[in-house]
């Protein structure tokens, strides 16, 4: 049985399966290590940003005449309008995930 | 996820430059004298290119390593009256020759066209990857 949320061992008692809930335990403190999904969120965020402040920097530069390699700010552009799209798809399947969880009756 | 994008970036500059020397070739085609105004023909100039980006650390890329000077034999031309012509009457003109360097513009051109697909092909591919998240 999958138990992503690590709620089937705890709900099957201590005296029923001492261990199953062993492992659950164990299970649900490796689930605990390693980022969040909020702090990934928050390091995907700063990096997008980053990227567009790039190509502002970049289109900036390029305008008053500090840097003549178009290529390149061209490229950061690029860049900063793929990661952008790619935030704004996570962010709607977040949202598209989150609907359906208001859907459900309790 | 942007490697190949930098890598064509990278091809970009570096065939854009090739186009600048070349221009300056053709420019400094009939060119004598030097700065200082001395009897010193220009010399043909050629970019070198090296793989890698060492200003970024990367390995893959490609920048310039240098423009080096093209010290082929100057083209003699019978110019008795002039003021740079040797006992013989020729003046060395530089060694600049239109049709080469018109091959090499062209070739510039089309690479700098084949990065340009690479970062066309970049693009799509990772769009093609966004349209299976959304």
């Amino acid at each position: 049985v999958s138990d992503p949320l690590g709620l089937i061992g705890l709900r099957s008692g201590a005296a029923a399966a001492p261990g199953m809930l062993h492992r659950s335990a164990g299970s649900a403190k490796s689930n605990a290590e390693g980022p969040g999904f909020r702090e990934m969120l928050e390091r995907e965020l700063a990096q997008v940003n980053r990227l567009q402040e790039d190509a502002k920097i970049a289109a900036e530069d390029l305008a008053s005449g500090k840097r003549d390699d178009i290529e390149g700010v061209i490229a950061a552009t690029q860049k900063a309008d793929l990661a952008f799209r790619m935030l704004l798809g996570v962010r709607n399947k977040m949202m598209e995930a989150y609907d359906e969880v208001k859907q459900i009756r309790v | 996820m942007y490697g190949s994008l930098d890598i064509a970036t990278s091809g970009l500059v570096a065939q854009r430059m090739r186009l600048t020397v070349i221009s300056n070739n053709l420019a400094n085609r009939e060119t004598l004298l030097d700065a200082k105004g001395n009897y010193a023909p220009y010399r043909r100039q050629e970019v070198l290119l090296a793989p890698g980006d060492p200003s970024s650390g990367r390995e893959m890329g490609v920048h310039i390593a240098g423009i080096e000077k093209d010290d082929g034999e100057l083209l003699a031309r019978y110019l008795p009256d002039s003021p740079f012509a040797d006992a013989q009457g020729y003046v060395g003109y530089p060694n600049v020759d239109p049709v080469i360097e018109q091959m090499n513009g062209m070739e510039a051109l089309r690479a700098y066209e084949a990065n340009i697909a690479v970062v066309e092909a970049t693009k799509s591919m990772i769009s093609v990857a966004l349209q299976m998240l959304a």
